[in-house]
């Protein structure tokens, strides 16, 4: 009943002279207004505590433009973002939350909480739906009951609330592990059944390493080292763990 | 790119159950899984969209698209509610999404939806979507695994069956998409609209559901002896 | 800073500052049929202006045409910090496609007391990068508070506006470091034409982020001294001069220091050496040759 045109992303091919029909041979450079500087971003919600986590080496194709470029930006004390994708549209959108997030203290008087801003992002992702933010996003913060709290989005802007979630180039590598280690009933089900992250803080925080070490093993564009932000109600602690260089 | 959500997603009406009241009862049953390309990239997405307690939107096609535009829809209902004293009817509201639908014609919004819900008229169902269509009727099935849903769907339905059956009836059509379809499966839903609004009556696991279906291998109609 | 519409007027070209113009054609007109005379007579009585208004709008018929590709261009720029300062280098040729065709253009650009910029990709779109600069500087000037824009403000400034070029699919058809002292201590920044930006201690643009960065990879220190610094950033501009045919043996080192602010050397070139093996006879232990 419904044909399945899949959005696409403009790629190189279709943008700029290459694609133009030519009677030139000779190629000219042509540009395309994305690029993937990959990275990876994990995050897991517990009963206490939310951690995110995201390597710091920032790619271009087979080149490491550095190898120290952060991935998590702070929205406010208790709510964090971390992206992956396209570092220009990354930067693009951190500015415009962080903006939102000063105008809505003025008006309010406290920070947004992480579900105001998990609406948001999706909204502002949204609102780019013909020419994407290409950014894989995470939105991790502690709800009003102190319990962790993950949202994962899509370039487009669905997103929705889970215990754990993984985006960016080690997804493939590392969310299965997830799948497989923190395994909780679905949200969906009836009658309802917890479906956090039941593991005790420490352990999560030796699955996250795990994850981004073996992931480093494995894909070019996560290496360098990775900033684990462990999130609780007495504040943040913030480690960062050397990961291989090749 | 976007998330398809290639699951189909059912609904199903039936008419007056019980002799005590025209009572009307509408129902809907769905998967929940969401893919990008063969990557699954939720097995929890949520594809009934609550827009107010009387009215749900179903998902398939781009996940984003149908999130946004179904809560738009909630916004725009709600503005109804203010503006005019009074609910809005399915009718009403699925037209409002057919008209913002009709204004991206063409841009590439993809999105297959059903409205369900009760209204002054007793229940509605229609079928809305990106190309801007809009169908009244009493089963729909969407999505990459709607066909092998109608299969279950067209069998056993029956306008006046009872709400038990109907429940189980459009919980096993999503079933056995998933049995066939790839990229349907995760957890069924199964939501009953009365006029009192929806309520979810099932969510289940269809791993599970194999199981209560099935419980044993040689039971199950592909077994036998190897035709080579 | 004061609050300010676009840095240009569109009737007057990139870099003039003026008004911005949202309909060029009505600019100045006194009355109907104004610009039937030719040049206008602006309302308030003040001599014609300058450009023709008509003119524009008969240059305007042709469509706007984005930059899809870039003309004359310039190659690598390295960047390295050290103890007190940093330091940018390049050659100074702007190449018309596979033409060498201006020998003498200076890529690297003083900015401000704390700031150097290094540049390369399409020249013009640098020269149009400086206007705005030159216009942000003149700003400052201005305001007459002492205050000027810091390297990291720039940095963040460029960013924006390469991204904001990108996102009207117009890029401005460079990549660019910035090197400059923020707060006392060194900073060193890169942005590109679709606007990815980051800083390190050592960056370099198009080919010398394949063949000057593995050099500094493993040579370069924070703490090195600005003797260490310059040998280094010598032997990583010879090794890209050996192997970027974009390039050519007339180079300009820029510092920004603690001590001594911001200088930039006049060009000069360095000593070659081409009598290397694998120049002399390249494919001599090449498989399948004899």
């Amino acid at each position: 009943m419904l044909a399945p045109p899949p959005f696409r992303l403009h790629t190189p091919a279709s943008v700029g002279p290459a694609n133009a029909s030519s009677d030139n041979t000779r190629s000219r450079p042509a540009w395309s207004p994305y690029d993937d500087n990959g990275g990876t971003c994990v995050a897991v919600a517990g009963s206490d505590y939310c951690i995110v986590a995201a390597s710091t080496r920032l790619s271009t194709g087979f080149s490491i433009l550095t190898r120290d470029c952060s991935k998590l930006f702070k929205i406010s004390e208790q709510v964090y973002i971390a992206s992956a994708g396209f570092q220009g549209d990354v930067r693009a959108l951190q500015k415009m939350l962080q903006t939102r997030n000063v105008m809505y203290e003025h008006i309010h008087r406290k920070p947004m909480s992480a579900s105001a801003l998990a609406q948001l992002l999706g909204n502002n992702l949204y609102y780019k739906r013909f020419f994407p933010y290409f950014t894989w996003n995470l939105c991790v913060g502690l709800d009003p009951e102190g319990k962790g709290s993950v949202y994962t989005y899509d370039p487009v802007g669905s997103f929705e609330r889970v215990g754990f979630s993984c985006q960016g180039s080690g997804k493939d590598l590392i969310q299965p592990v997830l799948d497989n280690q923190l395994k909780a009933a679905s949200p969906l089900v009836v009658p309802a059944k917890d479906w956090m992250s039941a593991l005790p803080l420490e352990q999560a925080q030796d699955l996250v390493r795990d994850a981004f070490v073996s992931a480093g093993e494995r894909d070019i564009y996560t290496g360098d080292s990775v900033e684990i932000l462990t999130i609780t109600k007495d504040g943040v602690n913030k480690e960062i763990l050397d990961l291989k260089k090749d | 790119m976007s998330r398809y959500a290639l699951a189909f997603v059912n609904i199903n009406m039936l008419g007056p159950a019980s002799s005590l009241c025209l009572l009307f009862k509408t129902w809907t049953a769905l998967s929940a899984r969401a893919s990008m390309g063969t990557y699954i990239s939720s097995q929890t997405v949520k594809k009934v969209i609550e827009i107010n307690p009387y009215l749900l939107g179903t998902m398939a096609g781009g996940a984003a698209d149908c999130q946004f535009w179904l809560r738009n829809l909630g916004m725009q209902c709600r503005l109804y509610e203010l503006k005019n004293g009074h609910r809005i009817t399915v009718k009403a509201a699925s037209k409002l999404l057919a008209n913002t639908l009709f204004g991206y014609k063409g841009m590439g919004l993809s999105m297959g939806t059903m409205i369900a819900g009760w209204d002054v008229g007793g229940p509605g169902l229609y079928y809305v979507d990106s190309d801007a269509q809009r169908t009244k009727g009493q089963i729909f099935s969407v999505g990459s695994g709607s066909l092998y849903a109608y299969g279950i769907l067209d069998d056993g339905y029956n306008f006046d069956m009872e709400v038990e059956d109907a429940i189980e009836l459009g919980q096993r059509s999503i079933y056995h998409a998933t049995y066939r379809d790839a990229v349907s499966g995760g957890t069924v839903s199964v939501y009953h609209v009365t006029k009192d609004g929806w309520k979810k009556v099932r969510g289940a696991d269809v791993g599970d559901l194999h199981y209560k279906y099935y419980p044993d291998a040689d039971q199950h109609p592909t077994y036998g002896a190897s035709p080579l | 800073m004061f609050a300010k519409g676009p840095s240009h007027s569109t009737a007057l070209g990139p870099g003039c500052a003026g008004p911005p113009l949202a309909n060029p054609q009505n600019f100045g007109q006194a009355g109907p049929g104004a610009h039937e005379h030719g040049s206008h007579q602006p309302s308030c009585g003040a001599a014609p202006f300058a450009v023709d208004a008509s003119m524009l709008r008969s240059a305007g018929s042709q469509p706007h045409k984005h930059t899809q590709s870039p003309y004359v261009t310039g190659s690598s720029v390295l960047g390295i910090t050290y103890a007190g300062g940093v330091m940018l280098a390049s050659d100074t040729l702007a190449s018309y496609g596979s033409t060498k065709r201006y020998k003498s253009v200076q890529r690297l650009v003083k900015v401000n007391e704390t700031t150097v910029l290094g540049a390369g990709g399409e020249i013009s779109d640098l020269q149009y990068i400086l206007n705005m600069l030159d216009d942000l500087s003149t700003e400052d000037y201005c305001a007459d508070d002492g205050q000027s824009l810091s390297s990291q403000e720039l940095y963040s400034y460029l960013s924006r506006v390469m991204y904001n070029r990108r996102n009207k699919m117009d890029p401005l058809w460079n990549s660019l470091l910035i090197a400059g002292l923020e707060s006392g201590k060194p900073f060193l920044g890169s942005v590109n034409m679709i606007g990815v930006a980051f800083s390190d201690d050592h960056l370099a643009t198009g080919f010398g982020s394949h063949l000057a960065r593995p050099l500094f990879r493993k040579k370069h220190r924070p703490d090195m001294s600005e003797e260490e610094a310059t040998a280094l950033i010598r032997e990583a501009l010879e090794v890209c001069y050996y192997r970027d045919k974009q390039s050519i043996n007339k180079f300009q080192i820029a510092k920004v220091t603690t001590a001594g602010g911001v200088s930039i050397s006049d060009a000069f070139a360095l000593p070659t050496k081409w009598e290397y093996q694998a120049f002399v006879d390249p494919t001599r232990d090449a498989v399948g040759v004899w």
